[in-house]
């Protein structure tokens, strides 16, 4: 996989494939460290919503439901080396779902 | 840092503090096999319409690319150049020497100085 | 000292800038149709506004953000549009409504017809925006706008039976014409509760640089003065109860409007009518169209302040002069202002929860407040108070369509 330049605002919110094809959630964050100047991107944070998973497409169902607690939302920090860009529209993990660390909501 | 939380679309300003819009967009470098990197931000409103959807993307170019309005749109700011800062993103640079005021300049110019008491 | 004089100007402003074509047609039929039956929803309305006005301040003081700013930062660039076309069109209604309102009220002292007063009426509104700055705006217009308190004489004045008119302040169910009672209800509720209010405040507490020492003034301010504001569209809807019935008369043409006072006070009441429609009116169609240029200012990232001179913000004046010029386009038209008035404000009332979900969301948000983050309270009265508008507005504008009005 080559090097590429992708737009984040524009991967925000796509789903995210598992290596069986399931989805595993949406792309909501991107964690970034500052070192000297730069911003290395170590991991994205990815929002699962199950049942209403069509009404997180859009930050503002994400937001809306991201209210009513962690009964609706939970999510995955995955680390830049389990995510394949490749094909962006069908962003997908380089590794199994259960490698993924939870997120802890804030 | 939270890319989308502390950059994408806060205000953005110039050195001086004057605004020069809002982050329209990040550019990342992602694959082969190295750490993602931000390379630059986007700034324009051909930006914002890819945002909703591709096909305003071409619509707004068209208009902006006819009027010779602004030189390069969307634009781009190297990372280099950024510095967040809380509320806003501040911005190395003068904003008058960049595109991003191409609409208000020209609309200024052409609209606004033509009309008596601005 | 100085925060006693910031406190007393604001509650001027707010009482001053309170009543507009809105709330007085909506206020005057509502008494019409149903006597002192509505107060309710004018409270309810004003108590949801000085929880709303007062959050957009502390907002706006501990952030420095303006609400529509936080908006698009926290919920991204494809809300804020989808919010910028729907709200911008609504208040774009609304602004024409005012605009109508400040023309009948010319038509009515010198009987040349309404429409004919739009396009110098839009020019004196343009050029104020033009050439004025934010504090004199704000202060000036609202000075004159308390004018409006002698909707509260006149309505003391003709003594009304004050039980009545106490009970009227708890909701009670309609005996008849039940759709049309929740459409006046829903058109009371739309009027006072316009999203352009707490956003307006919100850029002005930027504009006058607030910080967090500004928490208490704003509580202040924004209970005190839409206090004031409401007490005078009960005055309002009074008068309505008070003078339409005995001649058989709904208030549903204009014309009809100049009644209002003038049972109270003679000729005079007449003259204090016009000078407060027209007056109110004014000062709403300068804070409506000003908010709907921010809206795109502070959403877009464009130069605002009204503080500076057209030529240092180029889009932002040509904003605010095209929407003055398309309100100026639909009063031209002929429709009648009224009319406008009371389907402005349903429509108002229907999208609500458009603005107000994602300002709760921001109320509520760390990042934003830290510390100064709404109590369970204030959630709960905008909710329960949103709620209600929303689902009385779906329910009763398609009823009032189709019962015809």
């Amino acid at each position: 996989m080559a090097r590429q330049e992708i737009h984040l605002e524009l991967v925000l919110g796509k789903r995210v494939y598992a290596l069986n094809g399931r989805t595993v959630g949406r792309i909501e964050e991107a964690r970034a460290e500052m070192q000297d100047g730069s911003a290395f991107v170590n991991e994205f944070l990815i929002g699962t919503y199950s049942f209403f998973e069509r009404f997180s497409a859009w930050e503002i169902g994400r937001a809306i439901l991201g209210v009513f607690g962690s009964s609706i939302k939970s999510g995955y920090r995955v680390r830049w080396d389990q995510i394949d860009f490749s094909n962006l529209q069908h962003p997908s993990l380089t590794c199994e779902v259960s490698d993924l660390s939870p997120l802890d909501m804030d | 840092m939270d890319l989308v939380r502390d950059c994408l679309d806060k205000q953005l300003v110039d050195r001086h503090g004057h605004k020069m819009g809002r982050v329209d967009g990040i550019i990342l470098e992602v694959g082969d096999g190295r750490i993602p990197i931000v390379t630059a931000i986007e700034i324009g409103p051909v930006c914002q319409a890819s945002r909703f959807h591709p096909m305003f993307a071409k619509v707004v170019k068209r208009i902006t690319n006819r009027f010779g309005v602004v030189q390069k749109d969307p634009y781009r700011l190297p990372w280099s150049k950024v510095i967040p800062a809380g509320i806003e993103v501040v911005a190395g640079v003068e904003a008058e020497d960049t595109p991003v005021l191409g609409w208000e300049l020209w609309l200024r110019k052409h609209v606004i100085e033509r009309i008596p008491g601005a | 000292m100085k925060k006693l004089l910031e406190i007393s100007l604001g509650i001027v402003t707010s009482v001053g800038g309170f009543l507009e074509i809105g709330s007085i047609a909506t206020a005057a039929q509502a008494g019409a149709d149903f006597g002192f039956q509505l107060i309710w929803a004018v409270l309810l309305g004003g108590l949801c506004v000085i929880f709303l006005v007062e959050q957009g301040g502390r907002l706006s003081a501990i952030s420095g953000h303006t609400v529509t700013g936080a908006i698009r930062e926290r919920f991204g660039f494809n809300y804020f549009i989808l919010l910028f076309i729907i709200l911008s069109a609504v208040t774009l209604l609304v602004l024409s409504a005012e605009l109508g309102g400040v023309c009948i009220a010319l038509e009515m002292s010198t009987g040349i017809r309404f429409q004919l007063w739009a396009i110098p009426v839009a020019l004196v509104i343009w050029l104020i925006l033009w050439k004025g700055t934010f504090g004199v705006i704000e202060k000036g217009i609202s000075i004159l706008g308390l004018v409006t308190i002698s909707f509260i004489v006149g309505a003391v004045v003709m003594k009304p039976n004050w039980r009545s008119v106490l009970s009227g302040a708890v909701p009670s169910l309609p005996t008849s014409e039940k759709s049309h009672y929740w459409f006046s209800a829903v058109s009371i509720l739309g009027a006072s509760i316009s999203p352009y209010l707490y956003l307006f405040y919100s850029s002005g507490a930027i504009e006058d640089e607030w910080d967090e020492g500004y928490i208490g003034v704003n509580r202040v301010i924004a209970s005190f003065g839409m206090s004031f504001g409401s007490l005078i569209s009960v005055a309002v809807l009074i008068l309505g109860a008070l003078v339409f019935p005995p001649r058989g008369l709904h208030a549903d043409q204009y014309s009809q409007l100049a009644l209002l006072m003038q049972d109270a006070f003679g000729h005079t009441g007449f003259i204090f009518f016009v000078l407060s429609l027209g007056i109110s009116c004014l000062g709403a169609a300068l804070e409506i169209t000003l908010q709907m240029a921010y809206f795109a200012a502070q959403g877009f990232g464009w130069n605002w302040s009204e503080n500076l001179p057209p030529k240092k913000e180029a889009r932002f004046s040509l904003t605010y002069t095209i929407v003055v010029i398309l309100a100026m386009l639909l009063v031209l038209t002929g429709i009648d202002p009224l009319q406008l008035t009371i389907i402005s404000m349903a429509l108002t009332a229907a999208t609500l929860p458009l603005s107000t979900v994602p300002f709760l969301i921001l109320m509520n948000d760390r990042k934003y407040l830290a510390n100064s983050r709404n109590g369970w309270f204030s959630n709960a009265v905008v909710i329960v108070i949103i709620t209600v508008a929303f689902v009385l507005a779906i329910v009763s504008i398609p009823l009032q369509i189709l019962g015809g009005s």
